[in-house]
C-alpha cells in the first residue's frame, strides 16, 4: 500500500488536515473522510457537475481532482455556501422560485451559480452557458435560470 | 363557490417540503448512506449479446483483498427470477446470454474499489451465439431465436370501422415509414441500493426508486421470503422518467442475495457507464403508416402497424405496447382505424418504462403524417388539424371510446398557436434558403390518464393520515417522489381537506410496512390517485373529528367546516376553534386520530381482441407549438421557444405543474435532437454524458405555458396527471418544425446533423461536395463567414 498523503486544506472556513491515499479523489476525501455528502457523484467523470466545489473560488467537478492536489488550498462545498444557518441568496431563490425537482444535481447547482454571482457575471443571456456543466434532467432548467436572474438581480441591488 | 376560488393552498405556489434539505446538500440519498460493516456490491455482466455460457471462472476475483462473496446463480436461495410480468430473465445468467449487461456473477467487499477490481476479474466462458437486433429482420423466417418461444412477444391490434368504405373516400393518402430512436432516462442519481439483512429471517432495502412494491416482490422472490419479510422504503430519489419503475428490482436483488450471504448490510451503487449500458431504455421503434383523408380535409382513415423493440427480456414491454397501440391516432375523429403493435425479443438492450411509455414514439409519427396530410392537401396545419380534433360533438377516439366531456383538444390547440403566435409567424415572409433557416411546428397528444384497461387489477392506492396532538398532520402513501412533486401535492391535497396550512403536514416516503400496495408510480397517476387516498383517509378521520370540533364549536356535527387552519361553524365564519385545538382535544379523550384510506380506478369496458373500447377512464389533451432555427449547412437544430397549452383539470401546486411542464419538454426536446443511442450489436457505444448528449441550460428554449383548467376530471379536486403529456409532443413539435423550415420530410428521429442534412438531399449547400461530385469546384471554395 503506498503511503498515505497528508491534505491540509481550508475546508469550508475551517483549516482541516486528512491522510489520504495519493490516488484518492477530492470528491471521495469530501464525501467519505469529512461526512460531506452534500456533493454528489452522478458520472465520475466530469460530465454533469453534480460534484461542483469552488476550490480558490472557481467552480471544478471534484471527481476529476485529486485529493492530494488541494493541499494549501480553500475549496467550498454546498455546505459551505450557507452562512450562519442561512441559505445562500441563490439557495433561497432555487426553493422560491420552484427551481428544484429531485435535487441531485442541486447543490452543484447551488455552487457554481454561487460562483457566477460571486464574480458579479450577471447578464442572464451568459447565466446559460455558465451553468451548462451542470446538467439537470428535471427541470428543463427553466426556474432554475429564473432563480439565478433573481438572486443576481437582488444582489445588484444590494450592492447599489 | 367556484372552484378557482376556493380557499387553501390549491393551485398555489408554496415552498415545496423537499426542496430546503435539497439545496442545502442534507437530503440522503442511497449513496450518502452507509452502516458499520457494510460492504459495498459490483455485477459482473456479459459484454457479448449472445452466447452459451461454458463457465465462469471466479478464483481470481475471490482472491482480491476486501472480497467477502462472490456468487453465480447457484447461490440464489429463492428463484432466479427477475422481471416484472413475464418470467424470462434470469437475475443471474444459467446457460444462455441474451443482451450485453447480462449479469454473471455478484461480488461483496469490504471497498467498492475492491469489488469493482473483482468483478472485472469474472472471466465467464462464452461461446458467442448469433444475434438479431433489427426488431424488423427478427420476425423473419429463419432468424436467430431469442428466447425458445419466437421472437413475436405479442401483437395487439386496434380494429375499428369499415376500412374499404373508407379507402374510396379518401382522396390523399400518405405513407410512411419511420424509424424512432430509444432514450436514455439520464436521471442525474444513478441506480442503487442498500440491502439490510436479519439474519436470514427478513430484510430491509432502503433504494433509489419509483415502484417499492415492485421491489418487494422481486427481493422475495429471489431470496425465498414471503412479502411480509422484506421491507421496501424508498429513499431520496434523484430522477426517474421511468428508468426506476421495473429496473431497481434488479440491484435490489442484487444486493439482497449477497447480503443474505454475508449477513451484513450491502450497498450497490452502479457506475454512470453500467447504468446506462445495463439500465432499461425509451424502446426503439419501427411505425408505417398509411392514413388517407378526403378533399374537405377530413381524415377517413389510419392504418398503423408498429415493430417494438423490446430488447433480450420483456420486462414491461406488452405494457408499454399496450399504451403505444391505442395511442396511435392522437385527438383525431377517424372513421376507419386499423392498428398492429408488434412486440418484438431482439439481443439489443431492453426496453422499459420512459415518460409517455411508448406513446411518444407513436404520438410523434402521427403528428408527422399530420402534417405530410396538411402538405398534400394544401391545408395550413394547424387548419388541417383544427377540421379533425375531437371536441364536444365528435368524441369518439382510437378505440371508439367516447371522451368524457369536456374535451378541449380545440381550446389546447387555439391557445397554444396564439400564444406561439403561429398566424404572424405564417403571415410573414421566410427566406426560403440561407443558412439559417426557421421554421413552427406543432405537437398535439391525447394522454389516457393512468393505467390501461391490462393493467388495471394494479390501479389502487393506499393512504395513512394521522393527526397528531398539536395539529400536525403525518400523511404517508403508496406513491413516490422523484422529483416530480409527489410529496408537494400530497400536502396540498392533504393540507387543502384538513383546512391547515401545508407546513402542518408533514409527508413521508413509502414504506411497504406502512401503507398497501399501490402500484407503480408511473402513468402520472402519483398525484392522482395518492390524492383520492389521501381524501377518502381525511373523510374517515373527520367521522372522528368533526364531532369533537362541533362540541367546542356548540353547533351540529354536520356544520363542521374547515379551513385556514380553523374548523367553524358553516356560515358563521367568526365562531371558530384551531384544527390544533380540536386534535389536541381529540389526544386528550384518546380518539383515534389515524385514517387508512384507499382508492381504485372505475372498472370499463374493453375488447383487448379487438382494442376497442375504453383502455382508460378519463385523458389529457396537450398542445406544444415549436419555433426552430436550423443551420442548414451544418444541420444543427436549435430549438428557441415552445408554446405549451395543457388540459390539466385543475391546477394542485402550480409550481410542481410547471417544473413538469417546462422538464417534460426538454427531455423531449433531448430525444428529438441530440439524444441517440448508438448501438454496435447490442452494446451501446456512447454510455456516458460526452457521447450522449443530455440538453444542458445552454440548449433550453424559452418555454410559455397556458394552463387549459376544467371541472369533472375525476382527480382529486379535478386533477389530472402531466408527468407525461408534458413529454410526448414535444418531439413532434421540434420535427414538424425542421421540415417546415427547410421543406423536407424527416422520418428517421433523432433530428442529429447526419439525419437533417440527409435529408436535404439535393438541396444542400454542399450536396455537390457531399457526393463527391465537383470537384474540380472544391478547390475555388471559400470558407463562408456566416453571420451568426
Amino acid at each position: 500500500m503506498p503511503e498515505p498523503v497528508r491534505v491540509t486544506l481550508t475546508l469550508n472556513g475551517e483549516r482541516r488536515t486528512f491522510h489520504v491515499p495519493p490516488g484518492r479523489r477530492l470528491l471521495d476525501m469530501l464525501r467519505e473522510d469529512a461526512g460531506l455528502t452534500g456533493t454528489k457523484e452522478g458520472c465520475g467523470s466530469g460530465e454533469c457537475g453534480t460534484c461542483t466545489v469552488l476550490l480558490d473560488g472557481s467552480p471544478v467537478t471534484s471527481c476529476l481532482v485529486l485529493a492530494a492536489s488541494v493541499d494549501g488550498h480553500d475549496v467550498v462545498t454546498v455546505e459551505g455556501l450557507s452562512r450562519a444557518g442561512r441559505l445562500h441568496p441563490l439557495q433561497e431563490a432555487l426553493v422560491s422560485l420552484g427551481g428544484i425537482q429531485c435535487g441531485f444535481c442541486t447543490p452543484g447547482i447551488a455552487v457554481t451559480g454561487a460562483a457566477v454571482l460571486a464574480r458579479h457575471e450577471n447578464a442572464p443571456a451568459e447565466h446559460a452557458r455558465l451553468l451548462s456543466g451542470n446538467l439537470c434532467r428535471c427541470t428543463g432548467y427553466t426556474k432554475v435560470l429564473g432563480a439565478l436572474k433573481a438572486a443576481a438581480t437582488a444582489g445588484e441591488e444590494n450592492r447599489g | 363557490m367556484a372552484e378557482g376560488a376556493r380557499p387553501g393552498p390549491l393551485g398555489g405556489r408554496h415552498e415545496r417540503p423537499d426542496a430546503r434539505a435539497k439545496v442545502a446538500g442534507s437530503t440522503r440519498y442511497v449513496a450518502d448512506l452507509a452502516l458499520p460493516g457494510m460492504l459495498h456490491a459490483a455485477l459482473a455482466v456479459s459484454k457479448v449479446p449472445s452466447a452459451r455460457v461454458a463457465g465462469i471462472e471466479l478464483a481470481a476475483a475471490r482472491a482480491v483483498e476486501g472480497v467477502e462473496a462472490v456468487l453465480t446463480a447457484a447461490d440464489i436461495p429463492g428463484k432466479n427470477l427477475v422481471g416484472v410480468i413475464f418470467e424470462d430473465q434470469p437475475l443471474l445468467v444459467e446457460d444462455r446470454v441474451r443482451m450485453v449487461g447480462d449479469r454473471l456473477a455478484l461480488v461483496a467487499a469490504r471497498t467498492p474499489e475492491a469489488a469493482w477490481d473483482a468483478a472485472r476479474l469474472v472471466r465467464g466462458r462464452l461461446e458467442p451465439l448469433p444475434s438479431v437486433h433489427d426488431p424488423v429482420a427478427a420476425l423473419e423466417a429463419g432468424t436467430t431465436r431469442v428466447h425458445d418461444t419466437g421472437n413475436l412477444v405479442r401483437t395487439f391490434r386496434v380494429v375499428r370501422g369499415d376500412l374499404e368504405r373508407a379507402h374510396a373516400r379518401a382522396a390523399v393518402v400518405v405513407e410512411a415509414e419511420y424509424h424512432v430512436g430509444g432514450q436514455e432516462h439520464a436521471y442525474l442519481e444513478p441506480q442503487g441500493c442498500l440491502a439490510i439483512p436479519e439474519g436470514r429471517d427478513r430484510i430491509t432495502i432502503i433504494t433509489s426508486c419509483q415502484c417499492p412494491f415492485y421491489v418487494q416482490q422481486a427481493v422475495a422472490r429471489v431470496l425465498g421470503l414471503s412479502l411480509a419479510a422484506v421491507r421496501v422504503e424508498q429513499a431520496p430519489t434523484g430522477g426517474g422518467f421511468g428508468g426506476k419503475e421495473d429496473y431497481p428490482s434488479e440491484p435490489a436483488a442484487c444486493a439482497a442475495v449477497l447480503a443474505f450471504a454475508t449477513g451484513k448490510p450491502v450497498r450497490l451503487v452502479l457506475p454512470r457507464e453500467l447504468d446506462m449500458q445495463a439500465s432499461t431504455k425509451r424502446h426503439a421503434v419501427v411505425v408505417r403508416h398509411r392514413w388517407g383523408a378526403g378533399r374537405d380535409g377530413k381524415l377517413r382513415f389510419a392504418e398503423v402497424e408498429t415493430f417494438m423493440d423490446a430488447g433480450a427480456y420483456i420486462g414491461l414491454s406488452t405494457v408499454v405496447a399496450e399504451r403505444a397501440n391505442v395511442s396511435s391516432i392522437g385527438p383525431y375523429d377517424v372513421g376507419a382505424v386499423r392498428v398492429a403493435t408488434h412486440v418484438v425479443y431482439t439481443n439489443n438492450l431492453f426496453g422499459g418504462a420512459f415518460r409517455g411509455f411508448g406513446q411518444p414514439q407513436v404520438s410523434w409519427a402521427a403528428e408527422a403524417t399530420m402534417d405530410t396530410l396538411a402538405r398534400a392537401l394544401a391545408l395550413d396545419p394547424l387548419e388541417f388539424r383544427r377540421r379533425n380534433v375531437l371536441d364536444g360533438r365528435r368524441r369518439r377516439m382510437c378505440t371508439g371510446q367516447l371522451l368524457p366531456r369536456p374535451v378541449l383538444a380545440r381550446e389546447c390547440l387555439d391557445r397554444a398557436a396564439e400564444l406561439a403566435g403561429w398566424e404572424g409567424f405564417h403571415a410573414k415572409p421566410r427566406a426560403a434558403s440561407g443558412a439559417r433557416r426557421e421554421g413552427m411546428g406543432i405537437g398535439l397528444v391525447l394522454y389516457g390518464c393512468n393505467l390501461h384497461h391490462g393493467g388495471q387489477r394494479l390501479d389502487r392506492s393506499s393512504a395513512v393520515v394521522i393527526l397528531q396532538p398539536d395539529g400536525s398532520v403525518v400523511v404517508r402513501v403508496g406513491l413516490t417522489e422523484m422529483g416530480q412533486g409527489n410529496l408537494a401535492a400530497c400536502q396540498t391535497i392533504a393540507a387543502q381537506a384538513l383546512g391547515v396550512d401545508p407546513s402542518a403536514v408533514q409527508v413521508w416516503q413509502p414504506d411497504t410496512t406502512t401503507v398497501a400496495d399501490s402500484g407503480p408510480t408511473v402513468a402520472s397517476r402519483g398525484a392522482h390517485m395518492s390524492g383520492l387516498a389521501i381524501l377518502d383517509a381525511v373523510n374517515r378521520l373527520r367521522t372522528r373529528l368533526d364531532p369533537i370540533a362541533a362540541e367546542l364549536l356548540g353547533c351540529a356535527r354536520d356544520l363542521v367546516e374547515l379551513s385556514n387552519g380553523f374548523a367553524s361553524v358553516r356560515g358563521e365564519p367568526g365562531r371558530r376553534v384551531s384544527v390544533a385545538s380540536v386534535a389536541t382535544e381529540m389526544a386528550a379523550r384518546r380518539i383515534e386520530g389515524i385514517a387508512t384510506g384507499w382508492h381504485r380506478s372505475k372498472a370499463r369496458a374493453f375488447d383487448a381482441e379487438t382494442g376497442t373500447g375504453a383502455p382508460y377512464e378519463f385523458y389529457a389533451i396537450a398542445c406544444q407549438i415549436a419555433r426552430v432555427s436550423v443551420d442548414e449547412e451544418l444541420g444543427i437544430v436549435r430549438v428557441q421557444e415552445v408554446s405549451a397549452a395543457h388540459d390539466v383539470g385543475r391546477v394542485i401546486h402550480r409550481d410542481a405543474l410547471e417544473g413538469q411542464i417546462e422538464g417534460g419538454i426538454v427531455q423531449g426536446i433531448g430525444w428529438a435532437t441530440t439524444e441517440e443511442l448508438k448501438l454496435d450489436a447490442g452494446r451501446l457505444a456512447n454510455p456516458n454524458f460526452t457521447d450522449y448528449l443530455i440538453p444542458t441550460a445552454a440548449d433550453a428554449p424559452r418555454i410559455k405555458i397556458a394552463v387549459v383548467e376544467s371541472d369533472g376530471a375525476g382527480g382529486p379536486f379535478g386533477a389530472k396527471g402531466v408527468g407525461e403529456p408534458s413529454l410526448i409532443p414535444a418531439a413532434a413539435a421540434v420535427r414538424n418544425a425542421v421540415c417546415e423550415a427547410l421543406d423536407v420530410e424527416i422520418r428517421r428521429l433523432p433530428l442529429s446533423p447526419p439525419t437533417v442534412v440527409e435529408a436535404l438531399g439535393e438541396r444542400h449547400p454542399f450536396a455537390w461536395l457531399i457526393a463527391g461530385r465537383k470537384e474540380e469546384e472544391h478547390a475555388g471554395l471559400a470558407t463562408a463567414d456566416r453571420e451568426r
